[in-house]
């Protein structure tokens, strides 16, 4: 089929796409839903992004998270914390759910992102391409950082009052994080990759047929 | 023109057209994807049947997920428990609205939001409804965005867990509430993805195509 040709993912309207595109979000005709965004640079611009989500994703993890003291007594959480405690007191569902959601998941997205994106930046399309994109886009749904931070918002306003709370180095990167990772998701894209991988794998036929004919 | 009409289907993993090798209504449910090599249907299978049955266990765990604890507080004076609705009393009586506010929507107002227009939206569909195309459009819009929001309720208890952990002092433990409520949100999520969209835009015949 012609690649001009798009079909809307919400209303299933055929739409035709022009030939020279522009940056911005171009929608359906039909029902408005936003079809897909054509950024310019954006694979750059993922990579950069992915790192500095990846190394923040690492700090947040790796120093305090809040501390929390009522009359001298004191008591430090890290990120996983709760899914610790969680475990120790065989509460396993909301321990696995508290660690996908949190941890696992934005964790392997950055990673699958960055072994999708950094090959492409230099010229490479890496050999497990399509299985990258397939799983990135299945699990995006399912990573809640952006809801775990207005969580945090909430508990903080919750525990002010019984005592004082203390915010740790976490709390700046996981913040930073999430704005990095908002933005990396607005500029996000999958039709441009689908289509430098199928572009990759047509070349790679080819060379395999040319071989075999010689 | 739609795709369906010329026989051709997007794929759901890497949005290419799929043209489908036979005519559709002689059997052929599925056409192989030549990017991805993913099965593409040229609706989602089951959709209504699938939603349906998902939003009906979520309304059922609904219930425990409101009248069980979400959380136990333990201190040396006695244990008490904190259930969704008294969580959100709690914030309006000692004057932060707006958390109360946050609480409330998140964790009451857009999960039963969030069924009940899933449930219009098949009953619409199952009916073959062809008006109001767009507000249903928009309707499914908003399932999509605001479900994952109720999570927000099960990160503040374990959040509170992590932080009040003082031994015997004080300590909070998660109740079966939570765990309910988890459920629901799961499952809420589960039903929108499993709704086809196509459908609304669907005149009726084409529904089991």
């Amino acid at each position: 089929m012609s690649r001009h040709l798009i079909s809307c993912h919400e209303c299933d309207e055929l739409c035709a796409l022009p030939s020279v595109l522009r940056p911005g979000r171009y929608k359906c005709p039909n029902c408005g839903h936003t079809l897909f965004r054509h950024s310019p640079g954006m694979i750059e611009k993922l990579y950069a992004l992915h790192i500095a989500a990846l190394i923040l994703f690492i700090l947040s993890n790796w120093f305090p998270f809040l501390t929390f003291e009522v009359f001298g007594n004191s008591s430090e959480a890290n990120f996983t914390t709760a899914v610790q405690y969680l475990y120790q007191e065989q509460d396993y569902l909301l321990a696995v759910a508290l660690l996908m959601t949190t941890v696992v998941v934005p964790m392997s997205r950055i990673i699958l992102i960055l072994l999708l994106v950094a090959p492409l930046h230099y010229g490479k399309v890496p050999r497990f391409a399509p299985y990258y994109l397939k799983t990135i886009e299945e699990i995006t749904p399912w990573g809640m950082l952006d809801v775990f931070l207005v969580g945090v918002l909430v508990s903080i306003v919750k525990l002010v009052k019984m005592g004082s709370i203390i915010p740790g180095t976490s709390l700046w990167a996981f913040a930073a994080l999430i704005l990095v990772l908002a933005y990396g998701q607005t500029i996000f894209d999958p039709h441009p990759l689908w289509e430098r991988i199928e572009k990759a794998q047509k070349e790679g036929q080819a060379e395999r047929f040319g071989e075999a004919g010689r | 023109m739609r795709a369906i009409d010329r026989n051709l289907a997007t794929c759901p993993i890497c949005h290419q057209l799929v043209r489908f090798p036979t005519h559709r209504r002689t059997g052929e449910h599925y056409a192989l994807c030549p990017r991805c090599g993913s099965e593409v249907p040229l609706r989602k299978p089951a959709s209504l049947q699938n939603t349906l049955a998902l939003v009906l266990a979520s309304i059922v765990f609904y219930i425990p997920a409101n009248l069980l604890p979400m959380m136990h507080v333990h201190t040396f004076a006695g244990t008490e428990s904190d259930t969704i609705m008294s969580g959100v009393l709690y914030f309006l009586e000692s004057g932060s609205y707006l958390i109360g506010l946050v609480i409330f929507v998140a964790s009451i107002f857009v999960p039963i939001l969030k069924m009940l227009i899933l449930l219009y939206l098949v009953y619409t569909v199952h009916r073959g409804k062809t008006t109001r195309r767009k507000e249903r459009r928009r309707l499914y819009l908003l399932t999509e965005v605001i479900g994952r929001w109720s999570m927000v309720d099960v990160y503040v208890v374990s959040i509170m867990i992590a932080l009040v952990h003082f031994g015997g002092l004080s300590e909070i433990r998660a109740g079966m509430g939570a765990v309910f409520f988890l459920l629901v949100v799961i499952l809420t999520m589960l039903a929108a993805m499993a709704f086809d969209p196509r459908l609304i835009w669907d005149t009726p015949k084409e529904h089991y195509a």
